[in-house]
């Protein structure tokens, strides 16, 4: 799936380009720091100093996961440690909603507007940080966005009204962030032939900070008020403690440890001067102009965007129905997020397993199984009377909801060349708007219990994956028709139609069409060849250059 | 086929069985019980500023009850072998708050979520209990209610400071804030700390950039 162009001396390198970058790539036009903590200048000859594999711009080719050799291993370990530590702050109130409900006299309408706050403020600060990452590097991106939400997390401590504590988890939803800082970073290291297996990897793995939360913050609350005997009004607030000190943690290990490319400091890198800057009025018009963009979003909405809300009410919602201790619904509510550590990397894996065989049409298939399976395993799970059915719900639900969003990105990046970043920037923003709105719909009145709540969450999830139907490329075909017999229904004219005629007299579009010469593994198993009719021909025999 | 037609029998059994074992441990149904005892509450406060206010961690609750006098005699309470006296949120403090929900099967309700005490039944008329009302106790309209339980702990009758309707009699309980001065400063400090090494940092490495 991933750009298999690998730089050779002297042409052109596509770093902005490579699937999975969430904004912008690196520009090598960041300031220069003097402190790094390998040393001054690293040799530029410097494969040799490496752990694993480089390519010629050193990044990573290989993909270590039990190593910590600096950089490559290591940036991937602070990397998705720092988004992790986001998400546990950001869900930390949740587990602990049956008790901050009582000490702030919340109603439910109260509880359900903090927990549109706490997704909400990210839609911001997300496309906010591609810009920070671009002028500071994603080191200090990470580190300020960081260290400088720390305080909105101790500030729950201070909070005695519902209005402050819809504020307080609004601010600390910015932290959400790191996300895109984690993205940029991971393409800066890692070369683009596993650049996606990298990023989901991380990716999910933050996400399971969601579920973490939910056995952390309980088990510390019940330390607090059981063992050193604070009364539980207390407690909670000291408890918001230990996710703000992860923060000012992760930051300093972030500053001290980590650094922003291969070779340590920033450098200008030495392009051959083929690759110029695209225009982000052109980026963001051809990325909004593709109707497959904002289909995506819908469908990123209802499968992140559901994550998201169940992380912020499942819970309570155990709590509440079977009168289980907290720490019991929290260990519960935990399993839902932490499936993260190999349900989305599932997801991934087995959209790009469907494209070997299928094409881009099994990669579609996929995600509209997954994602709808999802949904009603969701109906189930709010129908549920048990607490072990509740439970098999609950964890088929999330595994379902979780490798939707690897599949998600398994085909994002194949719905742009140019405006990757755009794309995923807004599909990420869809996700977010999709928790708000959710929670906003069916977790906020008191009209229905959290129950139906969530059944008639899982209808809509149905029903806004029916979208993906729509989805159709004229050169791989979409679920229910075929590729397009046109002679111009091919890769290069699809990516190529992004560029207009004045900029491929430039040839500024060739990135695009080398991308395009790759993709062509989104046909399947099954080559159709447009000049040749000819029996199927397996992908080696391909005369362009494979994985 | 054969695998999973047997395993859909599997999961049918298992959600009827599910099902009927739920509707099998049903509770009590609250508006089948009679209203055989006689409970009266004062607050007790040192220092004295509503009458009807409760401060959660500082002032008492006086709870007394008895058998209506005109039961008593009778076999009316031959069952009875404890009592358990909760307090109880009244209608207004449930308002758009499910988790404390009226339900009258008694498995389910919520209503009465604090335990005030619960003891051996006497049928003479002078139960008494002073209970300091508890810093856990959130800030609400109350109530108090008794239940008599026999020997399994299911509940045979009840009583309570108010009316049917649960209008009259009610009194609040002021909550402790759950703020400390030594968190609010706690908080402050690990702020500080927080952004002060970061800008340090990074002012530092712009210095050492210059050189």
């Amino acid at each position: 799936m991933a750009d298999q162009s690998r730089s050779s001396v002297g042409g052109s390198v596509d770093i902005e380009a490579s699937p999975g970058n969430s904004m912008h790539g690196v520009t090598g036009r960041e300031a220069t720091f003097g402190f790094s903590v390998e040393g001054t200048e690293s040799a530029a000859a410097g494969g040799e100093k490496f752990k694993v594999a480089v390519d010629s711009e050193h990044k990573a080719t290989q993909f270590k996961l039990f190593s910590f050799a600096n950089p490559h291993m290591r940036t991937f370990h602070l990397s998705w440690m720092s988004f992790c530590t986001c998400f546990v702050s950001t869900f930390a109130a949740a587990p602990l909603l049956p008790v901050i409900r009582d000490n702030l006299d919340l109603t439910k309408r109260d509880i359900g507007n903090a927990g549109i706050a706490s997704v909400s403020g990210s839609i911001f600060s997300r496309l906010a940080m591609g810009a920070v990452c671009d002028l500071l590097g994603p080191r200090y991106g990470c580190a300020f966005l960081i260290m400088l939400s720390a305080p909105t997390v101790f500030s729950m401590s201070l909070i005695s009204s519902a209005g402050g504590f819809i504020v307080v988890r609004f601010l600390i939803g910015f932290s959400l962030a790191t996300f895109v800082s984690c993205q940029y970073w991971m393409s800066s290291m890692f070369s683009t032939n596993i650049v996606g297996l990298a990023n989901g990897t991380a990716a999910g793995w933050g996400n399971m900070g969601g579920g973490a939360t939910q056995l952390l913050m309980p088990l510390v609350f019940e330390l607090i008020h059981s063992k050193i005997g604070s009364p539980a009004f207390i407690a909670w607030r000291i408890a918001f403690f230990i996710p703000g000190t992860l923060h000012i943690l992760m930051g300093l290990l972030v500053l001290t440890l980590g650094q922003d490319l291969p070779d340590g400091n920033f450098r200008a890198l030495q392009k051959s001067g083929e690759k110029v800057k695209d225009q982000f009025s052109k980026v963001f018009w051809y990325g909004i102009c593709n109707y497959r963009t904002w289909i995506f979003a819908l469908l990123y909405g209802y499968t992140m965007g559901v994550e998201l809300t169940t992380d912020n009410v499942i819970a309570e919602y155990f709590f509440d129905k079977f009168n289980l201790t907290l720490h019991t619904a929290g260990i519960i509510a935990a399993t839902f997020g932490l499936a993260n550590i190999g349900a989305r990397p599932l997801g991934g894996f087995l959209s790009d397993k469907s494209a070997a065989m299928f094409g881009m049409r099994g990669r579609l298939w996929l995600l509209w199984i997954l994602q709808t399976g999802g949904g009603l395993f969701c109906i189930w799970l709010g129908k549920a009377g048990s607490l072990p059915l509740s439970i098999v719900a609950m964890i088929a639900f999330s595994i379902c909801a979780q490798a939707a969003c690897g599949a998600t990105f398994g085909i994002i990046p194949f719905i742009s060349r140019r405006s990757l970043g755009v794309i995923s920037g807004l599909t990420g923003a869809g996700g977010n708007l999709g928790a708000g709105l959710t929670q906003l719909l069916f977790f906020t009145s008191s009209a229905y219990s959290t129950g139906t709540g969530i059944t008639l969450m899982g209808v809509m999830i149905v029903a806004c994956t029916m979208p993906v139907w729509l989805v159709h490329f004229p050169q791989w075909g979409g679920m229910i028709f075929p590729p397009s017999k046109a002679t111009t229904a091919t890769e290069e004219e699809y990516y190529g139609s992004e560029w207009s005629e004045a900029e491929k007299q430039k040839g500024l579009h060739q990135g695009s069409i080398k991308f395009a010469h790759n993709s062509r593994s989104e046909r399947g198993s099954a080559k159709r060849s447009h000049s040749i009719v000819s029996a199927p021909t397996p992908p080696s025999a391909s005369p362009l250059p494979h994985a | 086929m054969a695998a999973v037609m047997r395993a859909s029998v599997f999961v049918s059994w298992v959600l009827f069985s599910s099902y009927f074992i739920a509707s099998a441990m049903a509770g009590v149904s609250f508006s089948t019980l009679p209203r055989t005892l006689v409970l009266t509450s004062a607050i007790s406060s040192q220092d004295k500023s509503a009458s009807n206010v409760a401060r959660a961690g500082e002032d008492d609750l006086v709870v007394t009850w008895r058998l209506n006098e005109s039961l008593a005699g009778g076999e009316v309470d031959s069952k009875y072998k404890s009592v358990i006296v909760k307090l109880c949120f009244a209608p207004v403090s449930q308002v758009e708050r499910g988790w404390r929900k009226t339900n009258d099967d008694l498995k389910k309700d919520k209503t009465c979520q604090f335990k005030i005490t619960e003891q051996p039944y006497s049928s003479n008329s002078n139960n008494t209990v002073t209970w300091t009302v508890e810093k856990d106790v959130p800030g609400a309209v109350y109530f108090v209610r008794a239940y008599a339980l026999d020997v399994s702990g299911s509940q045979l009758a009840y009583g309570q400071t108010t009316n049917k309707n649960k209008t009259t009699n009610l009194f609040v309980v002021e909550p402790i804030s759950g703020r400390h001065v030594s968190l609010d400063i706690a908080a402050g400090v690990f702020s500080a700390f927080s952004v002060v090494s970061l800008f340090g940092f990074f002012a530092v490495e712009k210095l050492r950039a210059k050189k």
